[in-house]
């Protein structure tokens, strides 16, 4: 059966209610919805236990405190228990751990010096590499430079023996004056000869 | 078909017991930073590849996690169940001595896991009858070679108590 009480009623049934852990709602049992209901409990209705409203504030106040000083001490008695077997499990081995600590400390140390060792001779590489690098370009540009000047009074030179429209009928006159023979013969031994006959 | 990926032996049973690294239990969690590409990350490289699967089969309840490519650096860092945190420098080192290494820190030695194994037997009796939680068989007729169980095979009439008992009391009337 179920009770439907709303508002204010709410907290005076909290305060008035046994502090029941479990709230049991009417169970089944062994009969079915259709059985008939037995003929000793024909008329009964079923009465909750009489409550006497101060008695239970009260009781109830003791035994929130009873029940909450009992669980606390039994979590920490629990707690007790648990700490124990894991001290006994670490505690022995502490002093061995710490020494183990230590050692891999030294061991990390002995690393890092040897990176920063490393790692400076790197960085002085890459400088010396770029030192290099520098003046290899610079040579380069003045390679370049060189280059480019011998090109330049190589042609000044060859322009001396250029064809002008000035030079022009001379070196005509010139090239009909002498004809020169481009023919040449080559045997099977791979000789080469130059001077044959113009025809 | 049986065999797959680079090195399959790796995979087999007999490669992962022979792991020799297994944790303290106050390790919980492993968690390896190291680098797919360089030279120095090399040991490294091999001892995920190599070690990790032992690790794992022997200490079947640490967590262990991979990151790749994060620092210039590798590293191993474990952290234990107060809090505290093991950081291991692999840089430059071999994979073998990485491991030997680890083994001494926080592997549990040999003593420890010999009195463990020991420990364990005592438990697996073979001469204790009981719940299977705890022992290894539950009643003699489980055993080849034993009369099978009656709730099974019926007993011939002579073994039963109900006809040695009428024997004998056929025997104490005469």
């Amino acid at each position: 059966m179920f009770q439907v009480i709303g508002g204010r009623g709410v907290q005076v049934t909290r305060l008035l209610a046994p502090g029941r852990a479990v709230l049991v709602e009417a169970v089944r049992g062994r009969k079915s919805r259709t059985d008939t209901v037995a003929k000793s409990k024909q008329g009964r209705i079923k009465v909750p236990p009489p409550v006497d409203p101060t008695e239970m504030v009260v009781l109830k106040e003791r035994y929130a405190e009873y029940e909450m000083i009992t669980r606390a001490l039994r979590l920490e008695f629990k707690e007790e228990v648990l700490r124990k077997k894991y001290e006994e499990e670490t505690g022995s081995m502490a002093e061995e751990h710490r020494a183990l600590m230590v050692f891999n400390d030294q061991e990390n140390l002995r690393m890092l010096q040897q990176r920063v060792v490393r790692i400076q001779m790197e960085k002085e590489e890459a400088e010396n590499k770029q030192v290099e690098a520098a003046i290899e370009r610079e040579l380069q540009q003045q390679e370049f430079i060189k280059e480019k000047e011998r090109e330049i009074l190589k042609l000044q030179e060859d322009a001396k023996n250029f064809i002008t429209l000035e030079n022009l009928d001379q070196r005509i006159e010139e090239a009909l004056d002498s004809p020169k023979n481009y023919n040449f013969a080559v045997d099977k031994e791979g000789r080469v000869v130059k001077q044959t006959m113009l025809q | 078909m049986p065999m797959k990926g680079r090195f399959p032996i790796r995979r087999t049973l007999e490669y992962l017991q022979k792991g020799d690294i297994v944790l303290k239990n106050r390790v919980k969690i492993m968690t390896v930073n190291y680098n797919t590409s360089g030279e120095l990350s090399d040991g490294a490289r091999k001892f995920v590849f190599f070690n990790i699967p032992q690790i794992q089969y022997k200490n079947q309840w640490l967590q262990i996690m991979m990151f790749k490519n994060m620092t210039p650096s590798p590293f191993l860092k474990f952290y234990l169940d107060d809090g505290e945190q093991v950081l291991v420098d692999m840089e430059g080192k071999d994979y073998k001595q990485i491991s030997q290494h680890v083994k001494k820190i926080l592997g549990k030695s040999e003593e420890v896991l010999q009195a463990e194994a020991q420990a364990k037997m005592q438990a697996s009796n073979p001469a204790n009858f009981g719940p299977r939680k705890y022992c290894l068989r539950e009643c003699i007729c489980e055993v080849e070679g034993q009369v099978p169980c009656p709730g099974a095979t019926p007993l011939p009439k002579e073994m039963t108590g109900k006809h040695r008992a009428r024997m004998a009391a056929a025997a104490a009337q005469e």
